[in-house]
């Protein structure tokens, strides 16, 4: 079992999404970037290099204008996407990254360096960040008591 | 440098939308109820939800002649928008139609391939020199005829109607076939201590590039005439492949041809059968591309370089690689013969003598 | 090897017919190894030795590979009018390339078309109403970036075939909308005529870099976040596929334009002026609407507030959610203008004032 958010959690959905040819093909196939997933005051920094997820690792947020682009959420909704995605094993037509992206306000992936092309890379590769934290699904996941 | 996540924002998370204050205008639903066909549902069949399937009812009305001047999609209702002509050229069915265009076009993305990762590079290992010289050279010509197949359809996809648009994407398959091609054999040249050769004669490439007369014309020569005989030069490279990344390349690479064979084949008889006059014009067409063929196998590049990679060696060149040069190109001809034939335009009485001896061989 | 080339250029005794074998004496650079990096052998892996040298000004007439042996009697039958590198280039072609390789769907077989149930009338209405629009429009940025394709050096053939990979990918997406149309009980609707206007200007454009601000730049950023809003508002898997991969596909084509822009804006200042007309076009026409039909009152428009607001009966809520969406799209517009390094009409009053306090609100 491994706790939301943590290095941990984010080896354990990596080595799930590397593994499974599910993930990898239909639209998603081989990227490069270096993107962070922010969670309250939590950074990390992902990166993909060809068909697989390489690293993930804890930063700082002076570090985020080196990243390609960031997810940012409150604790709460991140654990509410990913229950989604245990729950349906993949995310429901309203728990995306796309759709809540769209659907709030302050949106959900953006560019420290205010850079669109950077931030662009999250449409580029939208069908392989959504398998990535769709293979969450096969990953026991705690969270923090803080919701 | 501080960087300060944007912060959470009080209290609970707003829904897009919410805070626009605007005035909302009075929808017209104008549109509503206008369709030519409702009540349409095509199901995924064993091959999913195909192009062909589509055409079912109203849809499947494929006209011999497109009077549409705009990008309206076949079977839409036209409204009473007043939409300037766009001005495409190719207007009647016989012009660019064949039957297979869709399932054409779903086939090529099933059998999609990436140079990069699909053909084994580390299996490519050096060569006697003169052979790599020779490989280098094939894959030159290979990707000069491969630009040359797509500067020509690239071209003609604007004055293709959107009433047939089976055939409009089925060529754009084409084209990426293309592009994948002059990747791989520029890959392949590049990659064992080589280079690339020198340039094609381009004596077939002009006709291709000027074939103004018609698409179908173009057809003709592009895919028939000269596409034919590089589907040939495709196979027999699967023959001498001498790794597994040439074998790969060359057999995909057929594939792909076969592809756009079957559409030529399809189209040119379709265009004999509804078009008079279209058979003494593609005779002529194909009989003026037979002596451009002809003078363009004059020049030795392409033909020493088959010779070579044939017979293995160059010491062998002379002796058995002419004798499997001229095998490979009676194989190109037999086939030739065969479907043009089959479209009806017969070369019986009229394949000059410096082909028609390839058909002895 | 000169030995050998000399026995087999000579008459022999055995009544072998001499081989001429000039060519060998005529190719590209010899010695260059490409080395497989990480996935294989990639297009920016070749870039090796003259091969990597892509000339600002080309004066290639002959459609030869770049860096292949020239012909002193080849044929000049390329008739290219993009000569210049800063006309088309972007530093990232040949990344661009490969991702679109790599990230190729099928909307036959990757699409969960067993997921579509039946919706409300309205909402199925909306739904055709859409792909119509979406049918209709697709192809316009395949059969313009063709015609380009055709007009280009192939001494700059990376972006020659990321252009490829758009008509390809355009070709699919005229495809998909078709299918979705089909695919729950309803049909085609009605030709919105939404390819005349600025869309029409692309159509017009007489020039690379005006058309790809018209068409990258401007239409692709409209209508990736008319995909992006697809999916927002999809009512199952099947759509939700649907738009995301279209939207991916958007992405990239947006890219282009970007990187392109980005390097006229570092090599060709004196085309910077003209570069900014061509954008206060594009920003006079997203205030209008006419690149983002999503603005005005329209069957598309209409449609879109339905599905985002889940039906006629929540018209008003769905049609707030698509003027936020629009706002962000605009705002996405203008970094995307400042990441290719024209900015600056923001800050010194070049652009629309209308378009920055829309932006800001």
């Amino acid at each position: 079992m491994a706790e939301f958010p943590s290095v941990d959690w984010f080896h354990a959905v990596r080595s799930v999404f590397n593994e499974h040819d599910e993930y990898h093909g239909a639209g998603g196939g081989a990227c490069d970037t270096r993107f962070g997933v922010v969670v309250e005051d939590d950074v990390y920094a992902l990166t993909m290099a060809g068909l697989r997820c390489v690293d993930a690792v804890s930063i700082s947020a002076d570090e985020l204008p080196q990243l390609d682009f960031y997810l940012l959420m409150s604790h709460g909704d991140w654990r509410v996407m990913l229950e989604n995605i245990r729950d349906n094993g993949r995310a429901a037509l309203d728990q995306t990254l796309n759709t809540i992206d769209l659907d709030r306000e302050e949106g959900l992936a953006h560019s420290a360096a205010e850079d669109q092309y950077k931030q662009d890379l999250f449409f580029r590769y939208n069908q392989t960040l959504q398998h990535f934290f769709d293979a969450s699904s096969r990953v026991e996941t705690s969270f923090s008591d803080s919701d | 440098m501080t960087v300060k996540i944007k912060p959470r924002p009080e209290g609970r998370t707003r829904r897009m939308g919410e805070s626009e204050d605007v005035e909302i205008p009075e929808p017209q639903y104008a549109w509503m109820g206008k369709s030519h066909q409702w009540g349409t549902r095509v199901k995924a069949g064993d091959k999913g939800l195909t192009l062909g399937s589509l055409n079912v009812g109203h849809y499947a009305e494929v006209p011999e002649f497109w009077e549409d001047q705009t990008r309206m999609p076949r079977g839409s209702v036209a409204g009473s928008a007043v939409v300037p002509p766009i001005g495409y050229s190719v207007r009647h069915k016989s012009g660019l139609w064949a039957d297979c265009a869709g399932d054409l076009y779903e086939e090529a993305i099933q059998r999609r391939w990436v140079p990069t990762t699909d053909l084994d590079w580390s299996s490519v290992e050096p060569l006697d020199d003169a052979v790599e010289r020779a490989m280098c050279q094939l894959c030159t010509e290979l990707i000069q005829c491969a630009n040359v197949e797509m500067e020509s359809i690239a071209s003609w996809q604007e004055e293709l109607s959107y009433g047939f648009h089976e055939v409009k994407q089925f060529l754009a398959t084409v084209t990426f076939d293309d592009a994948r091609h002059m990747d791989a054999f520029r890959k392949r040249a590049l990659a064992n201590g080589g280079g690339l050769g020198v340039e094609s004669k381009g004596i077939l490439n002009r006709m291709i590039l000027e074939s103004r007369g018609g698409w179908t014309e173009t057809v003709a020569v592009m895919f028939l005439q000269r596409g034919l005989l590089t589907q040939t030069i495709y196979k027999h490279g699967v023959g001498f492949a001498h790794n597994a990344a040439e074998r790969e390349m060359f057999s995909r690479s057929m594939q792909d041809k076969a592809r756009h064979l079957t559409y030529a084949v399809e189209h040119l008889k379709y265009a004999v059968n509804h078009n008079e006059g279209q058979g003494p014009i593609l005779n002529q067409v194909l009989t003026i591309g037979e002596g451009m063929l002809i003078a363009e196998l004059k020049d030795p590049a392409l033909r020493e370089s088959l010779m070579i990679l044939l017979a293995g060696s160059l010491e062998a060149a002379p002796s058995a690689g002419k004798a499997a040069f001229e095998g490979l190109m009676g194989d190109y001809l037999r086939q030739y013969a065969a479907l043009t034939d089959w479209i009806g335009v017969s070369r019986d009485d009229g394949l000059p003598p410096d082909l028609a001896r390839y058909l002895e061989a | 090897m000169s030995e050998a080339v000399s026995a087999v250029s000579n008459e022999s005794a055995d009544n072998v017919e001499p081989m001429d074998l000039s060519w060998l004496e005529k190719m590209g650079e010899w010695g260059v190894r490409a080395e497989p990096s990480r996935d294989g052998i990639s297009l920016a892996d070749i870039q090796v030795g003259t091969y990597g040298e892509v000339p600002d000004h080309s004066d290639n007439m002959t459609g030869r590979p770049r860096g292949s042996g020239r012909r002193s009697d080849g044929f000049r039958i390329g008739g290219y009018e993009v000569r210049d590198k800063s006309e088309i280039w972007l530093e990232n072609a040949a990344v661009l390339y490969e991702e679109a390789l790599q990230r190729q769907w099928s909307s036959a077989t990757d699409v969960p078309w067993e997921t579509i149930r039946p919706l409300p009338d309205d909402v199925e209405q909306a739904q055709c109403q859409l792909a119509t629009f979406l049918t209709e429009v697709e192809f316009v940025a395949g059969d313009i970036p063709a015609r380009w394709i055709a007009k280009t050096s192939p001494d700059f053939f990376e972006p020659r075939m990321i252009l490829l990979a758009q008509v390809m990918d355009e070709s699919r997406h005229m495809d998909v909308f078709r299918k979705r149309a089909f695919a729950n009980g309803g049909g085609l609707m009605q030709r919105t005529g939404g390819t005349s206007g600025i869309v029409g200007s692309i159509d017009m454009s007489r020039d690379f870099t005006e058309m790809s601000s018209r068409l990258h730049i401007a239409g692709e950023g409209a209508v990736l976040s008319i995909f992006r809003m697809g999916e927002l508002m999809a009512y199952n898997d099947a759509e939700k596929h649907i738009y995301r991969l279209c939207a991916q596909d958007e992405a990239r084509h947006v890219a282009f334009g970007v990187m392109h822009m980005r390097y006229m804006s570092e090599t060709a200042p004196e085309r910077r002026e003209e570069i900014h007309v061509y954008l206060d076009e594009s920003e006079r026409g997203l205030l209008a609407g006419q690149n983002n039909p999503a603005a005005r009152q329209t069957a598309t428009s209409e449609s879109l507030a339905i599905l985002l607001g889940g039906g006629k009966d929540h018209f008003d809520e769905g049609y707030r959610k698509l003027l936020a969406i629009r706002r962000r799209q605009v705002k996405e517009y203008m970094q995307r203008v400042r990441s290719a390094g024209f900015g600056e009409r923001f800050e010194d009053g070049r652009a629309d004032p209308e378009l920055v306090k829309y932006a800001q609100a």
